[in-house]
């Protein structure tokens, strides 16, 4: 419909404007008028890099070239060129031939001499009937606009009204009267909180005669932290946030609930749009050591994850399945934040907005580090600063103790050496990469050297890989003499035992996780935990002995310069390496070399034990001068040992709290990316040019181009895409969340696609009140509170619901607000209510969520299938944002109030009526429980009166007393049924689960 | 959005004696499909069907696991030559476990069947005895190899989660037949539900009435049809009685409402499916030749016999789309198709399981003339590998995932029967000729079923999205 009335329209302008204002000099004007019609008819086909018949038309050369079957243009003679032949006889376009005004047109271009402007042909400059070019309303920049003036002055408490009411008297509607005060604070806490306000504040408000009353409820409900619990769910939905995996598996996500909790909290506390936002793609890398912020990332891993398919033997395969996953991540980002429906153009540029292929690509290398996983929570430095003072404390005292007992042994040794173990393999780079005893040599890969008694690795592409193991390994110790070339590097590998492809490792690593420290490095850090040792300090100018070993019951324990470093833990291993399929390398995390897994350093020695060599035995290696506390504590006297023992006691115990295996949080571990390639029709086998992160061209006023190399840090990819989206001058970005509040609070909002705001989405029935609140809410620091304050404080929101038949004849969908559209409530809200009135809500909010399924592991596979559980037990009686929300594991009762599905983005939702929602209502055992226990309440609260208890059900469930008939029809079905019969009515009925 | 018009111009529904505009009723009955200009956002498709359909309901059996194309449909004396040769090739098959074993010939023996002459394997005695009904096709080819996504490409046309499965496009687009019955049932295998769970049914984007409705053989054929709670008929009246009467007062407060009194309604409706649901589940009133002919009779068949006869009843009685799962998750013991280990133990088993109900299944609607205007579709995610799972130089005894040849078969309304579309290569590796992918088996099904594939969209994130993608051909050639 729209597209035949554009085509018409230009059509129309051609004919009255072609020959006078756009016919200059020569012919028509080639960029307002020729171009436009090329663009919009002609370059679908021709263009790109395989134009069709080989006619590209968006440059001068190629155009007049022409395409396999010779020149298409002979300036001057139309009746020459191909372009007109074929256009003029409807060959082409295939589909629709051209209107006389447009053939006029070319064929006036031609003969004028086809005089050509800017080269080449922009197609998505133009906005046709086709697509959205550059100058598409949703891209231009926010200029605040003044409301407008209104004849019913009196009309009208903010802007809004104003607005609102300027197209109402356009279309010669009227508003709707104020809503009564029961329906107002109804629909203010169903709307702010997902819950109806109790009898007593209904009666309490009808009431207050003061004029700031419904202002200070709206304050109230905003300071509720019930608001945080309401407006999180719309973000969630938008989010697509799940607590499993899906796919195959579907494996519970036992931590997500914290990404749920910080939603809740950064609405309660009224954390601005752009912090949000920011936080949520990078908030790991903005604030590394803040828990909150590494938990906002949740946000990028909150879609769904293919185990099998990130882990399956074909790489090819495997390329697929992460390309469809960054699909799924970069599609929800441009969603979310942009309005902006970027996936579309993964394998093309875009079909209908000004988005190229390339830019897709540009957003997916901005995104290309971030993988699913959980992440413990770094401890804040408040908890860990006392634990650290307390642990040099200890340690002073111990010296003190031992130092007098320590001279005295070491002295003891130097004429009794301990013996040092004897290793499996040994290199000392003294005569080239030789294993001097067990005949693993090494080989010499990219940049590493040889020097005099060492071996050189410059953290780019220098490492050595010996020859596969002879043997099993299962226990083990890695030692290595090492100096760094600098303390700042993350990651390095300094002598690692790895399966050939380097998809399974236990490796000595510095710096990774922790800057600095050392650790035990694995793949995907399965082994891997802090040993919350010192930072590193020396290092970097002299060689340090650093040893690890793995103790076949899992335990693995650093030392440094043969002294225990940090505290040993049990991981989950120990990992078998099996012979021949495994090999040692140096100067290298794991293989493939690349990313940050390189170190730059030098190795003065390295040795392998196919066992756990104990302390003594590390001491010995590092040099002997180690002593054990045994060997101490032999050498005190008897009230010094109890004391000596005491102190080891209370440091390990230091110990163990600092390096406390923390909690951990389903979020981004980020992991750098290889470099991105454009892939031809979105085909991982067809890699093309390389793209480095960026941002859409087409945002008016935004830079595009991050300013990154290919290889950039992941986190400065995010860091950049972040800053890009949240900037104040993005139009999209505040445009879209405005739009988003207005649809929750209206049910429609002014864009009625709140994720599309391009050529396919809705068109704003009010593009200047859309701006206005987009401008509103930067100028106020992004705080949402605010414009939900304007919002509901607006005369336009505090109308009646009333039916209209004159005005519903003009705009039956009430997009103008000639009224407020009552609403259904939505199924979490149907849920809570139901708990809320039967006296069954449990307050508690936050932490982990209940459950209303049971997990079924299936037999012989991770797989987990959610069956439902009996839903109305006590311990699932909170908030229904606290369900688990897995992905297979659906409630029928939610489901039939169209709780929308978490595998995917839901801005938002269809409200439906069907008998199978009748059905759950009726007959779910939830329904039926909750209407036992609303009687109950009666009875508690009203007595056995009957009249009284008719009475309080309609003040709880609707917030009003019952007429005379109403009450009289309750009570006869009270006394001959009993009040569940009328307390069951009440939960299914249209007054309870609609708002006016 | 692009054809959606800024204001409601669209006249207003008639408002009919129950005091329900009759478009908001006929969105409200499970029986119709899309409704034009309903006021339901994204409502707006095409109104179904487009043109005269041939069939007008389906039934889905879903094999789990991967179902072996070389020992079932797909012919191949060349690999019964071949057996113990290595695969001639010069490239390194890609396959899901990396082991590429010998070649193995079929482990059951195949034969012409019927009048037709199709090619059917032993595996399949009494679907061979129905070989003429059948439509076969043998050049099927999917995306992946690994088998959830490839269940999920199945039967929603997308590898990932959250896409609308063909039973919710079909019950969006052309609901039920019935008032009283919902238009998408699914009945999973009576062991356990396939991975993935609920995911294998779900309405993606479309509203949440599109979802399947799960049906069992056990207590309430469906969740919540009766009360959870013991409750006195009496009291269940008298219920619904106030509530009514509660509703219609307070709509005749309101003066006018379209979702108010469907709301009303629907508590009508659900009424009648209280009582439509159990006598479709009551397998009882059919014949003992009925039951014998569905081998409920016997334990290796009586699950899947249940499940087939159910689905017949459920047809005849207007439901739009059945769709049945043969096969778990993906674990051990196993318990689906996934042949891994040992061919002829797991096919064995899981073949003996469905072969004599399918077949009855068959039969039945051919005697009771539905086979007429009923579509039967039989597929599986992906075949398996000619070459066995196991050492270079060995014949195993199981075969590895094939996502580049496998055979499916359709059946009933508009079809050519007894013929078999396309090929594999020699050794029915690959599929080579006619070469079809699962959105041409989608628009091909849809049209069938008076569905132009192109036309059935529904708005999300920019797109107007289709089972089919922005692919899909007709496959002319099955078409009778």
């Amino acid at each position: 419909m729209k597209s035949r009335f554009v085509q018409s329209m230009m059509t129309v302008l051609l004919l009255l404007l072609a020959p006078s204002v756009l016919l200059h000099g020569a012919g028509p004007d080639f960029d307002k008028v020729v171009a436009p019609l090329l663009s919009e008819r002609c370059l679908d086909c021709h263009r790109g890099a395989k134009p069709k018949g080989g006619l590209d038309l968006t440059r001068r050369r190629t155009a007049m070239a022409g395409g396999d079957q010779g020149g298409a243009i002979v300036p001057g003679k139309p009746d020459d060129s191909l372009l007109w032949q074929y256009v003029n006889d409807e060959t082409m376009p295939p589909k629709k031939p051209l209107s006389a005004a447009e053939k006029s047109l070319l064929r006036t271009w031609i003969a004028a001499g086809a005089a050509w402007g800017t080269d080449p042909i922009d197609p998505f400059r133009i906005t046709t009937a086709k697509r959205a070019g550059y100058s598409w309303w949703a891209l231009q920049p926010v200029v605040k606009p003044k409301a407008p003036s209104i004849k019913d002055a009196r009309w009208g408490r903010n802007p809004i009204d104003a607005f609102i009411l300027n197209k109402l008297e356009a279309r010669k509607l009227h508003p709707s009267g104020p809503a009564d005060r029961r329906t107002l604070l109804r629909r203010l806490f169903f709307d702010l909180l997902g819950l109806p306000p109790t009898p007593e504040e209904i009666a309490e408000f009808e009431q207050d005669s003061s004029p700031d009353a419904y202002e200070r409820r709206v304050n109230r409900c905003l300071q509720s932290p019930h608001y945080g619990v309401r407006w999180a769910r719309h973000w969630l939905d938008v989010v697509r946030f799940g607590e499993s995996n899906g796919f195959e598996f579907d494996e519970l996500r036992p931590n997500a609930w914290r990404y749920r909790d910080w939603v809740v909290k950064a609405f309660n506390q009224d954390m601005p749009y752009d912090e949000f936002v920011r936080l949520q793609l990078a908030g790991d890398v903005l604030r590394p050591d803040d828990a909150e912020a590494l938990t906002a990332t949740g946000f990028l891993v909150a879609g769904a994850y293919d185990t099998v398919g990130q882990t399956q033997q074909s790489a090819a395969m495997k390329r697929v399945v992460r390309q469809d996953e960054l699909e799924d991540i970069v599609g929800t980002v441009g969603q979310t934040f942009l309005g902006l429906t970027i996936h579309c153009a993964r394998c093309h540029d875009h079909k209908f907005d000004p988005i190229r292929q390339v830019e897709y690509y540009r957003m997916t290398a901005a995104l290309a580090g971030v993988r699913h996983g959980e992440r413990p929570l770094p401890l804040g430095e408040k908890q860990l600063a006392p634990v650290r003072q307390r642990l040099a404390e200890l340690e002073k005292q111990r010296s003190v103790l031992e130092s007098p007992v320590r001279e005295r042994i070491l002295s003891e040794r130097k004429t009794n050496p301990l013996p040092a173990p004897r290793p499996t393999a040994q290199w000392d780079f003294t005569s080239g990469l030789r294993d001097r005893i067990g005949g693993l040599d090494g080989t010499l890969h990219g940049d590493a050297r040889l020097i005099a008694h060492g071996l050189k690795v410059d953290g780019k592409s220098g490492y050595v890989a010996t020859l596969p193991l002879k043997h099993d390994l299962k226990a083990k110790t890695l030692e290595a003499w090492v100096s760094l070339d600098n303390l700042q590097q993350r990651g390095g590998g300094i002598v690692s035992v790895q399966t050939k492809d380097g998809a399974v490792f236990d490796a000595i690593v510095f710096g990774e996780r922790d800057a600095g420290q050392w650790m035990a490095g694995s793949n995907g850090f399965v082994r891997s935990r802090s040993f919350a040792g010192p930072v590193e300090t020396e290092a970097n100018h002299r060689p340090v002995h650093v040893a690890i070993v793995w103790q076949e019951d899992g335990t693995i324990r650093a030392y440094r310069d043969g002294r225990p470093y940090g505290t040993p833990y049990k991981s989950s291993g120990p990992q078998v390496f099996k012979a021949e399929q495994s090999q040692v390398v140096f100067g290298l995390r794991h293989a493939p070399a690349g990313g940050n897994r390189l170190l730059a350093g030098v190795l003065r020695r390295v040795q392998l034990y196919d066992r756990a060599l104990s302390a003594t035995e590390v001491a010995a290696s590092a040099g002997g001068s180690f002593l054990d506390a045994e060997t101490v504590a032999g050498h005190l006297t008897e009230e010094q040992r109890a004391h000596y023992r005491k102190l080891l006691d209370e440091i390990s115990k230091q110990h163990a709290l600092l390096s406390r295996p923390s909690a951990k949080v389903h979020a981004v571990v980020p992991r750098q990316p290889e470099v991105a390639h454009l892939l031809l029709r979105g085909n991982p086998a067809q890699p093309a040019e390389v793209v480095s992160a960026g941002g859409v061209a087409a945002v008016a006023g935004l830079k595009a181009d991050f300013g990154l190399s290919a290889d950039a840090p992941e986190g400065e990819r995010r860091k950049r895409l972040a800053a890009w989206i949240t900037r104040p001058d993005n139009p999209l970005f505040a445009r879209v969340i405005v739009n988003r509040l207005w649809h929750y609070h209206f049910g429609v909002g002014l864009v009625d696609t709140p994720n599309d705001f391009g050529f396919n989405g809705g068109r704003p029935s009010h593009p200047e009140l859309l701006d206005w609140l987009a401008a509103e809410l930067v100028e106020n620091g992004w705080r949402l509170k605010h414009l939900h304050r304007l919002i509901v404080t607006s005369v336009a929101y505090r109308q009646a619901s009333s039916w209209s038949e004159p005005a519903a004849r003009v705009d039956a969908g009430n997009r103008l607000l000639w009224r407020k559209s009552p609403r259904r409530l939505e199924a979490e809200m149907v849920r809570d209510s139901i708990l809320h009135v039967a006296g069954r809500l449990d307050p508690r909010l936050n932490g982990p969520g209940f459950q209303d399924i049971r997990l079924v592991r299936a037999p012989g596979t991770a797989a987990i299938l959610y069956l439902p559980v009996d839903s109305a037990k006590d311990e699932l009686q909170r908030r229904t944002l606290y369900r688990v929300w897995t992905r297979g594991g659906r409630n029928r009762l939610l489901d039939a109030f169209d709780c929308p599905d978490p595998s995917t983005t839901a801005p938002s939702r269809a409200m439906t009526t069907t008998p199978l929602q009748a059905l759950a209502m009726l007959n779910n055992a939830f329904v039926l429980h909750m209407a036992q226990h609303f009687a109950q309440r009666l009875q508690r609260e009203a007595g056995e009166d009957v009249d009284r208890q008719v009475r309080r059900a309609y003040l709880l469930a609707y917030g009003r007393t019952p007429a005379k008939d109403e009450a009289d029809r309750a009570r006869q079905a009270v006394r001959q049924h009993g009040l569940p019969v009328f307390t069951r009515a009440l939960l299914n009925s249209n007054e309870f689960l609609y708002v006016d | 959005m692009a054809d959606k018009e800024l204001f409601d111009r669209r006249e207003f529904f008639s408002w009919t004696r129950t005091g329900l505009g009759s478009a908001a009723l006929a969105s409200l009955l499970l029986r119709d499909g899309i409704v034009q200009g309903a006021a339901v956002p994204g409502e707006a498709s095409d109104p179904c069907p487009h043109f005269k359909p041939r069939a007008r309901r389906a039934i889905h059996i879903c094999l789990v696991g991967a179902m072996s194309q070389v020992d079932t449909f797909d012919y191949k004396p060349d690999l019964l030559r071949a057996h113990g040769k290595a695969l001639k090739t010069t490239e390194r098959p890609d396959v899901f476990f990396g082991q590429v074993g010998l070649l193995r010939k079929p482990d059951w023996e195949f034969r012409q069947r019927g009048a037709s002459g199709l090619w059917m394997s032993a595996l399949f005695p009494h679907l061979a005895s129905v070989a003429d009904e059948l439509t076969v096709i043998r050049s099927m080819y999917a995306e992946t190899s690994n088998h959830t996504p490839a269940t999920f490409q199945q039967n929603s046309g997308f590898r990932l989660n959250g896409f609308p499965v063909l039973g919710a496009w079909l019950s969006y687009g052309l609901g039920s037949e019935s008032d009283n019955l919902p238009a998408f049932v699914v009945i999973p295998d009576v062991r356990e539900y396939p991975a993935g769970g609920a995911i294998n049914w779900s309405n993606g984007f479309l509203p949440g009435r599109h979802q399947g409705v799960v049906l069992r053989g056990k207590g309430d054929p469906i969740d919540d049809l009766t009360p959870a709670l013991p409750v006195a008929a009496a009291s269940e009246r008298a219920t619904r009685d106030l509530l009514d009467a509660m509703n219609h007062r307070h709509l005749t407060e309101r003066g006018r409402s379209d979702p108010l009194a469907a709301r009303i309604h629907s508590y009508q409706l659900a009424a009648k499916m209280q009582l439509a649901v159990p006598e479709v589940a009551a397998l009882n009133r059919e014949t003992a030749a009925t039951h014998t002919l569905y081998g409920l009779d016997r334990p290796e068949t009586a699950d899947f016999g249940r499940s087939c006869l159910l689905a017949r009843r459920l047809l005849e009685r207007g439901v739009r789309f059945v769709q049945l799962f043969s096969g778990g998750t993906f674990g051990s013991p196993r318990r689906n198709w996934d042949g891994h280990e040992d061919m002829m133990r797991n096919h064995g088993r899981e073949a003996r399981r469905i072969d004599r109900p399918v077949a009855a299944l068959l039969r039945d609607l051919r005697q009771r003339g539905m086979l007429d205007d009923t579509l039967v579709l039989f597929t599986t995610e992906f075949g398996r590998t000619p070459f066995t799972q196991s050492a270079a130089n060995v014949v195993g005894k199981g075969r590895d995932h094939n996502q580049y040849g496998f055979s499916v078969w359709l059946a009933g309304a508009g079809l050519k029967h007894g013929i078999a579309h396309g090929a594999t290569d020699e050794v029915g590796w690959k599929a080579v000729e006619n070469r079809t992918h699962w959105h041409d088996f989608h628009a091909t099904v849809l049209h069938l079923l008076g569905i132009h594939h192109e036309r059935l969209t529904y708005y999300h994130n920019g797109i107007k999205r289709r089972l089919t993608n922005v692919h899909g051909t007709l496959i002319k050639e099955i078409l009778a």
